[in-house]
C-alpha cells in the first residue's frame, strides 16, 4: 500500500499562504511534526509520493528521494490518496478494504482507497483527472473527515498537538548536558533533552504545565527559560529567550526575545529581543532587533486577517499575531499589526508605527511605502547567501519556483506599489 | 518639452532636495549628490513616474551618475515606445 499525499487546488492552498508558496500543506507544521508524518503515523504506510502544484515539483523533488508528481507512482499496488489538509486526528478510513472515494459536503475528493485492479480502469494523464475518474467510477462515501482550513488553525492547535506529539514519541529523560546550576519545574517524565543538547547553566526548563522537547543538537544558552508545552527543533539555538509556552521551534532557529505560541519552519532568525506571539513564521526570515508583533486587539475581539489584501477573515480567535512567508527580513523595530499578513521574499524597513496588516510577496517596504525596491535579483542573491551560511544550497530549480510565484503574487504588489507612488508623489 | 537631461535633474532635485540647475551630468548619485540606498530606490521610481515607464531595477540600480541615467531612460523610452525630447 501506499500513501499519496495531494495538494493541487489553488483555492485551497491561498488559504495557507504566503506559508504555502514555497511548499506544500503537509509540509506544514503542528506541534512537533509536520502534517504529513502525522498522516504517515495515522496510517501506518511509509511508502508515500506526493503531488504538488507543478510550478514547485521540481523544486520539491530536491527535497525529498519520493517520487514527486509521477503517475507511475500511482500504478502496480492499492494506493490510499489523500487530500493533504485532511487531520490525522480525525483520518477513520482504514488502509485495507473495498476501493472507495471519500467526498466532502462541497465535492471535493478527501480520499481515495484504489485498489490495483480498480486503479487499471481509472484514467486520466494526471492526478487531477484520475481524481475526478475515481469520483466518477468509483463508489463515493460521503465522509465526514475534519480538515485544516487556514495556516492560524496549525498555530492555534499546535500547543495541544506537541503534548500529544510527546506522548506519541515516547521519549523522556536527559540524555544531553545540562549545566549547572539549572533548574527543572514540573516532573522529569515530561522532558526529554535529546543527544547532543547542551544546556547552559541559568536555564529555567518549566514543564509543569506542558513537556519540553529539545531535539538534538540544540543549545540553550543562560538565562532562558522554556516553558512546555514547547518543542525546540534539532540544532536550534535560544539566546536567553523567555520562550513562553506553545512554542514549536524548527531545525537551524536562532530565537532570543519573548516567543509565545507560535510555530516558526526552520532555519529562521528572530536573534534580539522584541515579541513574537502566536504568529506562523516560514523559512530563512530574520526578523531585526526589536521586531514585534501584536497579538491580541485592545477590545479582546476577534482577530480578522487579510490574506489577499483586500478581504478580511475572521479568524474567530481573540489571539492571532503574524502569518510570515519564506525569506522575509525585517529592519530593526518593526512593528506587526495583530492579523498582519507578510509575503515572503519581502524587506520591511520599520516605520515607528504598526505597519499595514497585509504586505505582499517581493514588495520592499520603505518608509511606509511598498516599493519595487532593489528587485527581486537582489533578493536572491540574499537568500543564496543566507542559506550558504547554514550550508544549504540556493538551486536554478528553486529560483525558477519564486520566478513563479514572483508573478502569481503580482497583482497585489502591482497595487501597492501604484498606491506607495502616489504617496511619494505627494 | 523638456529635454530627459532637464526632467532626470528635476526628478533628482526633487527626491534628493538639491537645486536641479546645479545638478551636473557627471554627477555620482551617491558620492557626489548624497543619495543614501533609500533614496535610489524612490528615484527609479519617480523616473518611473516621470516617464511613464517600466525599468528593470538591477539594471536601473547599477546606473551610477546623471549623465548615464540621461542614456538609460532615453534609451529605455525608445524601447518602450515613449516619446522624449533627447
Amino acid at each position: 500500500m501506499r500513501l499519496i499525499l495531494v495538494d493541487r487546488s489553488e483555492t485551497q492552498r491561498r488559504q495557507f499562504w504566503p506559508l504555502t508558496l514555497s511548499r506544500p500543506i503537509w509540509d506544514l507544521r503542528c506541534g512537533m511534526t509536520s502534517l504529513a508524518e502525522k498522516l504517515q503515523a495515522k496510517t501506518g504506510i511509509s511508502d508515500v509520493a506526493y503531488f504538488v502544484p507543478d510550478y514547485m515539483a521540481e523544486a520539491y523533488r530536491e527535497r525529498t528521494d519520493r517520487p514527486v508528481n509521477q503517475m507511475s507512482a500511482l500504478t502496480g499496488q492499492d494506493v490510499l490518496i489523500l487530500d493533504a489538509r485532511v487531520k490525522a486526528d480525525s483520518l477513520d478510513v482504514s488502509a485495507t478494504g473495498r476501493s472507495e472515494v471519500g467526498v466532502d459536503e462541497q465535492g471535493d475528493v478527501l480520499y481515495a482507497r484504489i485498489g490495483t485492479s480498480d486503479g487499471k480502469k481509472l484514467k486520466g494523464s494526471d492526478i487531477d483527472a484520475l481524481l475526478a475518474s475515481a469520483k466518477a467510477g468509483l463508489p463515493n462515501v460521503r465522509c465526514t473527515l475534519l480538515t485544516w482550513q487556514y495556516t492560524w488553525d496549525l498555530m492555534l492547535a499546535s500547543p495541544h498537538q506537541i503534548i500529544a506529539d510527546f506522548a506519541a514519541a515516547g521519549r523522556q529523560g536527559i540524555e544531553g548536558t545540562i549545566e549547572k546550576p539549572s533548574a527543572l519545574r514540573g516532573s522529569k517524565k515530561d522532558v526529554y533533552v535529546a543527544p547532543g543538547v547542551t544546556i547552559h547553566p541559568m536555564v529555567v526548563i518549566d514543564a509543569e504545565h506542558g513537556p519540553v522537547y529539545i531535539d538534538e543538537g540544540a543549545e540553550i544558552h543562560p538565562f532562558t527559560r522554556i516553558e512546555g508545552p514547547c518543542f525546540i527543533g534539532k540544532k536550534s539555538i535560544l539566546l536567553g529567550t523567555k520562550c513562553r509556552e506553545g512554542n514549536s521551534i524548527g531545525p537551524y532557529c536562532r530565537i532570543g526575545g519573548e516567543v509565545e505560541e507560535s510555530v516558526i519552519q526552520g532555519f529562521s532568525n528572530k536573534y534580539h529581543d522584541g515579541f513574537l506571539g502566536h504568529a506562523y513564521v516560514g523559512e530563512w526570515v530574520n526578523l531585526g532587533a526589536l521586531t514585534t508583533n501584536s497579538d491580541l486587539k485592545n477590545d479582546y475581539s476577534t482577530v480578522s486577517v487579510m490574506l489577499d489584501g483586500k478581504h478580511s477573515i475572521d479568524t474567530g480567535s481573540t489571539k492571532v499575531g503574524s502569518l510570515i512567508g519564506d525569506h522575509t527580513k525585517t529592519s530593526i523595530g518593526v512593528l506587526f499589526n495583530t492579523g498582519s499578513v507578510i509575503g515572503a521574499m519581502a524587506i520591511i524597513m520599520s516605520t515607528g508605527k504598526p505597519l499595514p496588516k497585509f504586505i505582499p510577496s517581493f514588495a520592499w517596504f520603505i518608509e511606509g511605502v511598498v516599493t519595487k525596491g532593489f528587485g527581486r535579483k537582489t533578493l536572491y542573491g540574499t537568500a543564496h547567501t543566507a542559506m550558504g551560511r547554514r550550508k544549504q544550497k540556493w538551486t536554478p530549480a528553486q529560483e525558477a519556483m519564486w520566478d513563479q510565484i514572483f508573478e502569481m503574487t503580482a497583482e497585489p504588489r502591482d497595487e501597492a506599489v501604484k498606491k506607495g507612488r502616489r504617496a511619494m508623489m505627494k | 518639452m523638456a529635454t530627459v537631461e532637464e526632467r532626470v535633474k528635476a526628478v533628482t532635485g526633487k527626491v534628493l532636495g538639491l537645486d536641479p540647475e546645479a545638478i551636473r551630468a557627471e554627477n555620482n548619485f551617491t558620492e557626489d549628490l548624497g543619495a543614501e540606498s533609500v533614496q535610489s530606490i524612490e528615484l527609479v521610481a519617480m523616473f518611473e513616474e516621470e516617464f511613464g515607464i517600466e525599468m528593470d531595477e538591477d539594471a536601473a540600480l547599477s546606473v551610477t551618475t546623471v549623465g548615464d541615467a540621461v542614456k538609460f531612460i532615453a534609451k529605455v523610452c525608445k524601447q518602450q515606445g515613449v516619446d522624449v525630447e533627447e
